[in-house]
């Protein structure tokens, strides 16, 4: 391994133990989870505490990237199940968030005024 | 015009199942409490609204730093479900119908969903609460943005909800159940409350579940796992035992029957266990994890605990 990818692994190494500390630990080690008899939850269930650890890293920067405070993040992503908290970390970017952020651009507003009057959307208030 | 047309794609009516309501008296929650929205910030006053009316403590510059992301200017579903965990509430994805919604709000419950008030093209993603419901009317009543009370014909509501997936949550208390409960989802909700840690509520909805369904070997399982996650080993071994009565061939149990015999000091009992675990098993994903239980409870023996 270079050095440069060793620093890399090291640094990475040091993030998950910090996030570590303030993971929720529910069961004790070697327990198998309530998951595992959810057919919806058994991907979950099955995978193993490593790979959820760096889940857990990897969507961590992800949100504070997307601007959330480093002191909360960690409480935000312990509300998390595991199946959501993978989830998020193959999808965040392909995921809405809702917030009536519209990019709206001049000339798509006439059909949008159409589209509300027939009752399609509802973005306008007063129509 | 064809961009119009284009736009309207996706129009095609909306399934029976969804929109389908029995005519009824008009439903409204005249006192679930209203949150005017920031910018962007529908999400963190929807919930508060869903939070607030199941009695909850929360305060809304709590709910703002759990659930608003800058870099989206919005907030994700996940972390509404993740918020609500947080607050000691079990959030329950309802099914996508307007009757659905029309149960809840029959048991009190006001609905958050997912909108997209404008078109697939050009999507506005929304969140807001749909506190009543008139079907003789075709209506259907939100707390919405700086609304209190928008009324939307249920036809409009339907478009914009179906553009999310008929997308709903609820906010229950521990010990109440969904008003049109699908099991496996119930169940799934449950089990993220273990999985986060919440182990007093877990426990509570557990016991709820088992009220409802006794003696389903999912409830009873999760009922074992958090008293084994409480460390009250001697009441999840119990809770295993009469499972495994019910069930021999749950080799999952089994595991985790092991382990709390051996957190009890009962090490012949344990590996035991495990053994007959190991020797009935034929599915290799289970192997790796049986192994590494006997190596701890071996483990744990050596070290005379």
């Amino acid at each position: 391994m270079t050095l440069y990818k060793l620093r890399g692994f090291l640094l990475r190494l040091v993030s998950v133990s910090i996030i570590c500390m303030g993971f929720a630990q529910a069961a004790p080690a070697g327990m198998i989870g309530t998951g595992h008899l959810i057919e919806s939850e058994a991907r979950a269930a099955s995978i193993s505490r490593v790979e959820v650890l760096l889940a857990h890293d990897d969507v961590a920067r992800q949100l504070v990237a997307l601007g959330v405070d480093q002191a909360t993040v960690v409480e935000r992503l312990n509300g998390l199940s595991t199946a959501e908290l993978l989830e998020l970390e193959e999808q965040i970017d392909d995921q809405v968030a809702g917030g009536d952020a519209l990019a709206l651009i001049g000339a798509v507003f006439l059909v949008l005024l159409i589209l509300e009057l027939v009752g399609v959307t509802d973005i306008f208030k007063s129509i | 015009m064809p961009a119009l047309l284009l736009l309207l794609s996706g129009c095609a009516s909306i399934p029976e199942a969804v929109r389908e309501l029995p005519a009824g008296a008009a439903l409204e929650l005249d006192d679930a409490p209203f949150y005017p929205q920031e910018r962007y910030q529908c999400g963190p006053a929807a919930l508060m609204t869903a939070l607030t009316q199941s009695g909850a403590d929360v305060a809304l510059d709590n709910i703002v730093e759990k659930v608003y992301l800058p870099g989206k200017k919005g907030s994700l579903q996940v972390e509404m479900l993740a918020a609500t965990r947080t607050e000691g509430r079990l959030p329950y994805v309802i099914d996508g119908t307007l009757s659905a919604i029309r149960n809840e709000l029959e048991s009190g419950r006001p609905v958050v969903v997912l909108q997209n008030l404008g078109v697939a093209a050009i999507p506005r993603w929304h969140y807001a609460v749909v506190v009543g419901i008139d079907a003789d009317r075709g209506e259907v009543i939100l707390r919405s943005g700086t609304d209190r009370r928008r009324i939307t014909s249920t036809r409009t509501f339907l478009y914009t909800w179906r553009r999310g997936d008929y997308w709903a949550m609820v906010v229950l208390r521990p010990d109440e159940l969904p008003a049109t409960v699908n099991r496996e989802r119930y169940y799934a909700a449950i089990a993220a409350l273990e999985q986060t840690g919440r182990l007093e509520a877990a426990a509570l909805a557990w016991r709820t579940a088992e009220n409802r369904w006794p003696g389903d070997p999912v409830v009873l399982f999760g009922l074992g796992n958090v008293e084994s996650a409480l460390r009250n080993f001697a009441a999840a071994e119990t809770i295993y035992l009469a499972l495994l009565k019910l069930d021999g061939s749950l080799l999952v149990v089994r595991n985790n029957l092991a382990l709390v015999l051996a957190e009890q000091g009962q090490f012949a009992a344990a590996i035991n266990e495990i053994g007959t675990a190991l020797e009935r098993n034929d599915d290799p994903a289970l192997e790796a994890e049986l192994r590494d239980t006997e190596r701890m409870i071996l483990a744990m023996r050596a070290a005379g605990q």
